[in-house]
């Protein structure tokens, strides 16, 4: 991923980080597929927090006069999701990857716009954090979460 | 990452140079600063209205970067101690000192060496190891996203990654 040399637009940092969460909802489909038990649960509660970020940006964009990017109908994931354990190692992509978009965002914004975004941050950061835990893949955590080296 | 410490070290520098030749219009906002900000509770008790005298408040990020050390030694001590939560550990020291290596870079200052800031006693129990290194963590995590809130554009992605970073080491620890 490389870095833009001119900074984003508050308006085009949260475009991103809606496109991205369009993204994790939809691999969250094929993910919960495979999962069973409390991992599945986690799936839906983990899919639903990127549902109400995706609601709130829409309005958010709307109300602002911003362009809304549209959602596509669907989305290549990086990988086949053949079993537990690849389900597992998306889930802790996705949430990876939404947190880097939202990361990108803090440098764009400001005041509660920025709040949101650090909120996202952290949120998906804990649970990247948590789905490493269920695919017992260690270290839990990572040096800096949302930055992509 | 390097790229972008340099360039943050630049724009201080041109900052610097730029309001050399106005330094006592720097000071005078500094002093202004100052009592807009935390120093306003003791500037109001001032029967003196000393501003101008008051020190230089440090960098807003100066005591994240000494909570970073001191939360890596206190990993570090917490590791040697309870060898058998080290695997666990390790890790969480090694993030913290990543962290204050970012920092001093950002601020310009160089990293005191490994092992030169002294952590706390370690808890001879492990249980109430964790549970102190957690509630250190949650004022880290705290203080963190206070500090991202209020940062300028150029820092705020890298605050944010530590506040998220000591938010995760809370889930770890659990």
């Amino acid at each position: 991923m490389s870095e833009r040399s001119a900074p984003p637009t508050p308006a085009e940092a949260l475009a991103a980080a809606l496109n991205a969460e369009y993204a994790a909802i939809f691999a969250y489909g094929p993910i919960g597929v495979r999962l069973s038990g409390s991992a599945r649960t986690d799936a839906r509660q983990a899919e639903a927090a990127h549902r109400r970020r995706r609601d709130a940006l829409v309005v958010q964009l709307s109300t602002a006069g911003a362009t809304v990017p549209p959602d596509r109908a669907g989305y290549t994931l990086p990988f086949p999701i053949t079993d537990r354990a690849s389900a597992l190692r998306l889930a802790i992509e996705v949430e990876e990857r939404t947190a880097a978009h939202w990361r990108a965002a803090l440098a764009a914004t400001s005041g509660s716009d920025r709040d949101q975004a650090l909120d996202a941050l952290v949120d998906y950061a804990v649970r990247a954090t948590r789905w490493r835990r269920t695919a017992k893949i260690t270290p839990l955590t990572v040096p800096f979460p949302g930055r992509s080296t | 990452m390097v790229l972008t410490c340099a360039v943050v070290r630049g724009t201080n520098a041109q900052r610097i140079d730029a309001s050399r030749h106005s330094r006592r219009n720097l000071l005078r906002t500094g002093g202004l600063l100052a009592l807009g900000a935390a120093a306003a509770p003791l500037t109001a008790c001032d029967p003196f209205g000393r501003e101008e005298a008051a020190p230089r408040p440090p960098d807003p990020l100066r005591p994240l970067l000494d909570e970073s050390l001191a939360l890596a030694a206190a990993y570090r001590d917490a590791a040697t101690a309870h060898t058998d939560l080290a695997a666990r550990l390790t890790p969480i020291a090694e993030a913290h000192q990543a962290h204050a290596a970012e920092l001093a870079g950002v601020l310009g200052v160089d990293l005191p060496s490994a092992g030169a800031t002294p952590g706390s006693s370690t808890a001879t129990d492990p249980d109430a190891t964790i549970a102190d290194l957690r509630q250190r963590e949650r004022v880290g995590r705290d203080g963190a996203v206070t500090a991202c809130a209020a940062a300028p554009a150029a820092r705020a992605a890298l605050v944010g990654s530590i506040a998220a970073a000591r938010a995760t080491h809370l889930e770890a620890l659990k």
